[in-house]
Parts: structure tokens; C-alpha cells; sequence
């Protein structure tokens, strides 16, 4: 019986600290990096080799038009609302900014500020990302058939 | 002479022979560390092996390829070196692209799931016309990689990895 309890009581210490993890990191990551959209997986190579398909990407959200800058690799929200887009800013304007993909020949159509929703998270000035960890999205956004910019 | 007096003494206190000593140990050990399995673990052990076959089956099925590419300078140039032995996409430059084809048969007598597995620098460069699918049985498809360099490619630099078809029974 002792046995039985002593079971059950590591069973729910680890699904405690499962669903900790599950759910209190990305909570976690949400408060610190200030975005409803704190971690992203690269679903196409647009922006070849500073980020791979099936990296995971963590987003900076809540900047200022003003922290801005050329090189930066920001997230928008697409036209259609509920795609987004990771490529560098290479021009900024007074109301609108261009961004390119790194991988890409041509830039993009300009996007509004209000369209950015962050920008992603740097160590060393460069985007912080884990590798072959968002594959299992990749898979899945192949087995749906779609592929987005993300 | 006088030790041996002094083991003789030292079984006597204790009661217990060197060799009954050992013997209960050899007991223990056999009861603690050889326990027959019970049931659920031979049922458990064997969905366990079926399961490290089916990997290992898998794994060698693969069909592997090595995949290579160049990027050179100028504009719309391809050079195309064919072979079998290996997915060679040639020289490319900038903004081109070329297509390798590989065709697979189902020979098996049950239908196989596909997925093509991608690794290296060479990954992010190639796209696969089909991935995860079926092929029944006895049917054949062929599957376009395309490789095409991107804007930010390395101009002189040969990238390369290793292309895997997994052929995964569905029964």
C-alpha cells in the first residue's frame, strides 16, 4: 500500500513539474520578453544562413519606433492577420519600414509600424536561437501544406 | 600454528563457516539480481525488441544519398555533373536552381510511409517536391529535390550533406 502511495506521489511530482514546464516557461518567457508570441519556429529558409529552417527564435516584443535600426531581424504580423514574417529592416521611414529576407534577392513591399510585433531576442548581437527544435512545426506546417515566412 | 588456532576460534564465534558464509551469499545474489521476469515485463521486453527491430529495419532500408552543391560567381550560370552515385546539383550561381529526381519503388508486400529526412549546410538549400506520404504497394513516385542558392550564399563555397528516405511499414 506504502508502495502504491509512494508511486502515485512521484507521479504527480513529475506531472507537476511537467505541466511547469509546459505551461509556466512560456508564461515565464511572455512577462520577460513582453509579447503574447514569445518563441517561433523558422518554417522556411528566407532568412538562410543567420536562421534555419527549424530553429526556434525567441521574440523581444513592446519596441519603440525609435529602437529601431537598420539590420535589425523583426517579426510582423502579415497583411492577412494571422501570418508573420522574421526578416531584417533595411530601410526605415517615417511611417513605413522595409525589410528583406537575408536569403532573398528583392526587398519586401513596405509594412507599417504597427504591424511589428517584436524583434527577436540577441546574445552577442546576434538572434538567440536553438536549433532543429522547432522541426516537429516544420513537419507539421509541411504536412499541412503550408509554408510560411516564419 | 598459532593462526590457525586463531581461525579456528573465529568460526567458532561467529558460527558460521567460510563456506556457508559464501554460500548464502551465492543465495542472495541470486535472489536480489536474477529474478525471473514477471508477465507484463516479457510482454513489455518484447514489444520493447519488435519495436528496436522495426528502428533498426528502418534505419538500413534508407535509402542515403550525399548531396552536394557549389556556389559560384556571375548570373544564371548552371553546371550540371551527372551521376548516380550522389544528389551533385552542380554549380550554381546566385538565384539559379537545379533539380536532382530520385524514384522510389514500393516493392514490399505492405504499403510504406515516406519521409525525407534532410541534414547539413546543405539542408536549408534543397526543397522536396514530396514528403510524408504513402506509397501502396507495388507503387512508384518520384521525388524532385531542388536546390536553389539563395541571395546570402557564400560565393565559392561547396555545400554538402546527406539526404535520407525512410521507408516506414504501415500495417
Amino acid at each position: 500500500m506504502s508502495k502504491t502511495l509512494s508511486i502515485l506521489k512521484d507521479f504527480i511530482l513529475y506531472v507537476v513539474i511537467l505541466a511547469t514546464i509546459l505551461f509556466g516557461v512560456p508564461r515565464f518567457l511572455s512577462w520577460y520578453l513582453e509579447t503574447p508570441y514569445p518563441i517561433a519556429a523558422i518554417t522556411s529558409g528566407s532568412m538562410w544562413p543567420e536562421l534555419r529552417e527549424g530553429d526556434i527564435i525567441f521574440i523581444q516584443g513592446n519596441i519603440e519606433k525609435s529602437e529601431l535600426g537598420i539590420g535589425d531581424v523583426i517579426v510582423y504580423r502579415n497583411k492577412d492577420g494571422s501570418t508573420f514574417t522574421i526578416h531584417r529592416i533595411v530601410a526605415l521611414g517615417d511611417d513605413t519600414l522595409t525589410t528583406k529576407g537575408d536569403a532573398n534577392f528583392d526587398p519586401d513591399s513596405p509594412i507599417e509600424y504597427e504591424q511589428v510585433v517584436g524583434r527577436t531576442f540577441n546574445i552577442f548581437g546576434k538572434p538567440l536561437n536553438i536549433p532543429y527544435l522547432g522541426s516537429i512545426t516544420v513537419a507539421a506546417s509541411n504536412m499541412r501544406g503550408h509554408k510560411g515566412d516564419l | 600454528m598459532d593462526m590457525d588456532t586463531n581461525t579456528h576460534e573465529e568460526e567458532d564465534a561467529s558460527g558460521v563457516s567460510e563456506n556457508h558464509t559464501k554460500e548464502r551469499w551465492l543465495k542472495r545474489m541470486w535472489r536480489t539480481h536474477i529474478t525471473p521476469l514477471s508477465r507484463s515485463e516479457k510482454v513489455f521486453l518484447f514489444f520493447l525488441s519488435l519495436f528496436f527491430l522495426v528502428v533498426i529495419y528502418v534505419a538500413l532500408d534508407a535509402n542515403k544519398y550525399r548531396a552536394t552543391v557549389l556556389a559560384v560567381e556571375g548570373s544564371g550560370r548552371v553546371g550540371v555533373n551527372p551521376t548516380t552515385e550522389l544528389l551533385d546539383f552542380g554549380d550554381l550561381s546566385l538565384g539559379m536552381s537545379s533539380v536532382r529526381k530520385v524514384t522510389i519503388k514500393n516493392g514490399a508486400f505492405f504499403p510504406v510511409f515516406i519521409i525525407v529526412v534532410r541534414v547539413g549546410d546543405i539542408a536549408s538549400l534543397i526543397n522536396v517536391s514530396e514528403n510524408f506520404f504513402t506509397l501502396s504497394r507495388g507503387e512508384e513516385s518520384t521525388i524532385d529535390f531542388t536546390t536553389y542558392m539563395p541571395a546570402s550564399a557564400d560565393v565559392g563555397t561547396t555545400y554538402d550533406g546527406r539526404i535520407y528516405i525512410f521507408r516506414i511499414p504501415r500495417i
